[in-house]
């Protein structure tokens, strides 16, 4: 019994830390260009097809690590350029037409990988003893992998030129395009890197899930509930509510069934964001 | 020709059309399409719910697909474990629908906009999750069958939804009186209400409006539409399925919405008419029908934000003022003249 919770715990740890890139993305593209993006889940969904493809290609799993957030900031930054600037950042607006961009990418998938999932074997066989339990050595480096790339991503944004040009147009839009942001060209990047940090997440959790073109349909809610809860536009807040999250849903599955777990979390956030709308961090982080 | 007489030939047309149904399109088509039409006036009337609440007070709701399946709940098992009969099945449909939409809508309408989005689709995931799990009684993802009762018996006579034409009128009926009820709503009292908070809900406060109230009232409304289009949708069926208490159905009925144009009493009808219309044709030929969905939905907000009514609007208001002008004109070259 002991085992199966701990078992359950650090499974859901994983997958919480994964859950936060792709979360993140959804909230570093909702906080800056107010879409709400409902294709999201499919951005993720192309990541994990995209490893699926880059290891039946090249034989080698790992290169997919590169080629999903390659193509997926390519892909994001056509698809910003092409249809969410037109739009103008009008929100309901937004929800219709990333639901048709949702309905695309499922199609294109279909057409291209097949209606059928499939499991990608991961690259590590073998476990290691962890706390009394033998565990998945790929698991843990997934961990570790999402956590570089999370840290990566707060170094990005902290220290490069776009990470501060994100942060001057998130912060005030009017005074840093007088500043002299190009604020156009940082939507674009913007929208590319949130469709790369969901695809480097499909890359890294694809041989944990299957890889299936209805995919993201289940991570979307999830996502949105680690944004809400981590506050709307607080990145930190968004990571630290997906590991917890996921955490809790895991420890929960280990007494009751997979749906109870889903209810209980969502029953989580509905008090979340009736009691503390900001987010169950606000004056925590920043 | 001006704005009246275009829109009422319209509107007349339209209700000819709809009329006749029955009758031209097993002439033209297929006598499937009255079918599909039936089903088409029961998804607008499900987008209204959603066009009441975005359209009209400002609420853009995510989860209506969970009044849906109360209302189609409530009926298939008010006839299938009570044994109830038609109209108190559909009574019962409806009912539970609106008391899930005041329960729910205490809490949902203190917030706004994209909480007011969240919590919505949130409430109908757990309900959704619920459904799933609750197999013995609601039969899951698989759902529950039923056999239909009359709707009513008349000289030794039964009428039922069984006969296809009269299953098409009575859903004609239902609808035309939803739509007609929302139009009442709008223009009343209370609609003012309505648009005042939806285009500044501080405002609306100040002049003594209670916002609280008025949006919960309008969430009940709509959790009455959306119920019962849930419960017809569950007589055209037969069954109830927790499916559709998803949160894709909700989203295609806010795309529909959006698309056709939100705050117009028709424009739900229009994009839902345009999708579903779609999806048949498309289907039968082209296995990957979603894509042109997809583009299709891409390419209305693009180039109309304002939805298909909203353009119609736009063009029969420039083609107004353009003959208003052409009137004015030489009266004012008569004035100037002594």
């Amino acid at each position: 019994m002991k085992d199966t919770v701990l078992l359950l715990a650090m499974n859901g740890l994983i997958w919480g830390l994964i859950i936060a890139l792709i979360a993140l993305g959804l909230s570093v593209i909702f906080g800056l260009l107010d879409i709400i993006n409902i294709a999201h889940g499919d951005f993720f969904m192309v990541g994990t097809v995209l490893a699926w493809f880059s290891l039946s290609v090249t034989g080698d799993f790992w290169i997919g690590f590169v080629a999903a957030p390659l193509i997926g900031f390519i892909l994001g930054a056509i698809i910003q350029r092409l249809v969410i600037q037109p739009i103008h950042g009008v929100a309901a607006l937004s929800i219709v037409a990333t639901f048709g961009l949702s309905l695309i990418l499922q199609e294109v998938v279909r057409i291209t990988f097949g209606a059928t999932p499939h499991r990608i074997l991961a690259p590590i066989q073998g476990t290691v003893p962890l706390f009394g339990v033998e565990y998945d050595i790929y698991r843990l480096l997934a961990a570790l992998v999402a956590l570089l790339a999370l840290a990566g991503f707060f170094l990005f944004l902290q220290y490069t030129k776009l990470g501060i040009w994100m942060r001057a147009v998130r912060h005030d839009r009017e005074i840093a395009v007088a500043m002299g942001i190009p604020a156009k060209r940082v939507y674009v990047l913007t929208f590319g890197i949130g469709f790369a940090l969901a695809a480097f997440g499909g890359a890294v959790a694809a041989p944990i899930t299957t890889v299936d073109f209805r995919g993201g349909v289940d991570v979307l809610p999830f996502c949105f509930m680690a944004v809400i809860i981590g506050g709307l536009g607080n990145l930190p807040g968004t990571v630290a509510a997906a590991v917890l999250l996921a955490f809790l849903e895991g420890l929960i599955q280990s007494v009751a069934d997979p749906t109870a777990a889903r209810i209980s979390s969502l029953v989580l956030m509905s008090a979340v964001l009736l009691l503390r709308p900001q987010g169950l961090f606000k004056g925590f982080t920043r | 020709m001006s704005r009246r007489p275009l829109e009422i030939g319209l509107a007349a047309a339209g209700a000819t059309f709809l009329i006749a149904v029955p009758w031209l399109i097993p002439a033209l088509i297929d006598t499937f399409w009255v079918s599909i039409i039936t089903e088409i006036l029961i998804w607008s009337l499900f987008a209204s719910s959603v066009n009441l609440l975005f359209g009209y007070v400002g609420l853009l709701s995510f989860g209506q697909a969970l009044y849906f399946g109360f209302g189609m709940y409530g009926t298939a098992l008010g006839i299938d474990h009570l044994g109830l009969s038609f109209w108190p099945a559909f009574g019962l449909g409806i009912v539970s629908a609106m008391a899930m939409a005041l329960v729910s809508g205490v809490f949902a309408v203190r917030l706004t906009w994209h909480y007011f989005a969240i919590i919505t689709v949130v409430f109908s995931l757990i309900f959704y999750f619920l459904a799933v799990s609750m197999k013995p009684l609601t039969g899951g993802d698989d759902g529950i069958n039923f056999a239909l009762p009359p709707v009513f018996k008349f000289g030794g006579k039964a009428f039922g939804l069984v006969d296809p034409t009269f299953q098409y009128f009575f859903v004609l009926v239902v609808v035309s009186l939803c739509l007609f009820l929302m139009h009442r709503v709008i223009n009343s009292t209370l609609g003012r209400g309505f648009l005042a908070i939806r285009d500044n809900d501080l405002r609306a406060s100040l002049i003594g409006l209670n916002v609280y109230v008025l949006r919960l009232i309008a969430f009940v409304m709509a959790g009455f539409l959306a119920g019962v289009s849930g419960a017809l949708f569950a007589f055209f069926g037969r069954y109830a399925s927790a499916s559709y208490m998803f949160y894709q159905v909700s989203g295609e009925a806010v795309v529909w919405t959006i698309v056709g144009g939100a705050g117009t009493l028709f424009g739900p009808l229009v994009g839902t008419a345009l999708f579903i219309v779609i999806r048949e044709i498309v289907s039968s030929h082209w296995e990957h029908h979603s894509l042109l969905v997809g583009l299709l939905a891409i390419l209305a907000v693009i180039f109309a934000p304002k939805g298909i009514v909203g353009l119609w609007n736009g063009w029969v208001t420039r083609l107004d003022e353009r003959h208003a002008a052409a009137l004015a004109s030489p009266r004012l070259m008569l004035q100037a003249d002594p």
